[in-house]
């Protein structure tokens, strides 16, 4: 007997091995009994919902990547809005379709505000995407909401912009409705706001009517919304309209930059060149 | 004795940390094992009988977590009898050099008995059985003893000396 335990005390290690061992075999075998299976789910729910947080915490890191994705998304469906408005209100007013290739806002780029300057009197715009990005002066500067200003000047990396609200700043404008023709410009005072100017007292023009860009304007495409007429009053000649404008600009964080301009032709026939049109070359008579 | 509070803490935390961190960091289906390093630590320093203790619950903890408790209480028991072989006994004064070198060795064989007992009993996974034996075995039992060698310098060193 004492021998026996002698053994055992002695080989005490490999009796433990064996009763643990046993257990977990055991246990192997009960895990599929409805206590364990409980306790089993259990843990795994635990172990699901921290490993979602873990996950969802990465998710962060991606955010940035994610809006811009949905920005450039954004810009292209804007585009495409921009183009088939303008083909729609050229078919209602009976124009010419050819004349819709005028109005391609083209290529359009992504680019942040990284700088602003808002006062009452000068509001300027920097934007981080210059000649390296493709961006050339007069470019026009749009948000999904509407015309946001041009390209004034550019550097390698970024480019000044001239919002709408901005004393040098003048846009010819044309109504939805009417199709009264303006020239948009902003006096100062609520960056909301801006003033109709060379509208007759004579024209149609309604409160609520849409102003988009027109054919006049010597650096934006027509089509792209500026704001609405929020209050007309009559003068002799010409009425006083105030226009409510259409992008938010103190919540403004980016910008689509519209690489199409009007063609540099009818720019130079705009300002009175009388070479614009390219000599034709003479033919050759064999 | 007044150390067994300390490792059962240690043992939780290291439980919580083995599923959700180090579990993750999977190089072809191995993926380093703290609690086997620690239950390989407890079985040198201590001794065999309380390493399987160790090794039974250590495995039963983590396996609650991962939804395999019979398996990894198994292979827990399983590490801390084999790392137990290396057991540093106190009354045979033993210097430095020795506890770290039996460390490092019943850690090594602990972890490679586990990582092969763990692999051919669980379910085939994506690499067939050719190619996941070897590779567990020995990235899993590396990256393990890289863990081990690092909890060495970082904190065992100082306790082992105390």
């Amino acid at each position: 007997m004492l021998s026996i335990i002698r053994f055992i005390a002695r080989h005490s290690a490999y009796l433990y091995f064996l009763l643990f061992s046993g257990l977990s075999i055991l246990i192997m075998q009960l895990q599929r009994k409805e206590t364990l299976e409980a306790i089993r789910t259990n843990g795994m729910a635990a172990n699901a919902a921290v490993s979602e947080r873990l996950t969802g915490f990465g998710d962060i890191f991606s955010l940035r990547n994610e809006n811009e994705r949905l920005l450039l998304q954004n810009a292209r469906l804007f585009s495409k809005v921009i183009r088939e408005d303008t083909a729609l209100r050229d078919a209602r007013n009976l124009n010419d379709l050819i004349r819709r290739d005028s109005t391609r806002v083209g290529r359009i780029m992504l680019a942040r505000i990284v700088d602003r300057r808002f006062s009452p009197l000068d509001n300027m715009l920097v934007i981080n995407a210059g000649s390296r990005d493709g961006i050339e002066k007069d470019m026009a500067v749009l948000s999904p909401d509407g015309l946001v200003g041009r390209v004034t000047a550019v550097s390698e990396n970024y480019a000044r912009v001239m919002p709408v609200i901005n004393k040098d700043f003048k846009v010819s404008v044309v109504s939805d409705s009417s199709s009264t023709l303006g020239v948009l410009a902003w006096k100062g005072g609520n960056d909301y706001m801006a003033h109709l100017e060379n509208v007759p007292s004579s024209s149609r023009l309604k409160v609520g009517e849409r102003l988009t860009t027109s054919d006049h304007s010597t650096f934006a495409v027509r089509g792209i919304p500026v704001g609405r007429v929020a209050r007309i009053s009559g003068s002799k000649l010409f009425s006083d309209v105030d226009v409510r404008l259409s992008v938010d600009f103190p919540s403004l964080s980016y910008v689509l930059v519209s690489a199409s301009k009007p063609s540099r032709e009818k720019l130079e026939i705009m300002n009175g060149g009388e070479s614009a049109a390219p000599a034709k070359p003479a033919l050759k008579r064999k | 004795m007044k150390k067994y509070p300390l490792y059962i803490v240690s043992m939780a935390v290291l439980a919580i940390l083995q599923h959700f961190l180090f579990s993750r960091l999977v190089i072809l289906g191995a993926s380093p094992d703290l609690l086997a390093v620690f239950v390989a630590y407890v079985s040198v320093i201590i001794g065999q009988r309380t390493g399987i203790i160790f090794g039974f619950s250590a495995g039963l903890l983590a396996g609650f977590l991962s939804g395999d408790p019979g398996l990894a209480a198994l292979v827990g028991t399983l590490e801390g009898f084999i790392a137990g072989f290396f057991h540093v006994s106190p009354e045979s004064h033993p210097t430095m050099v020795k506890k770290r070198r039996m460390f490092y060795f019943g850690a090594a064989t602990a972890i490679a008995a586990g990582n092969l007992l763990h692999t051919l009993l669980s379910n085939p996974l994506a690499l067939p059985a050719w190619l996941r034996i070897p590779s567990v075995m020995v990235i899993g039992t590396a990256s393990s003893l890289f863990f081990a060698v690092l909890a060495y310098q970082l904190a065992l060193k100082k306790i082992l000396k105390d």
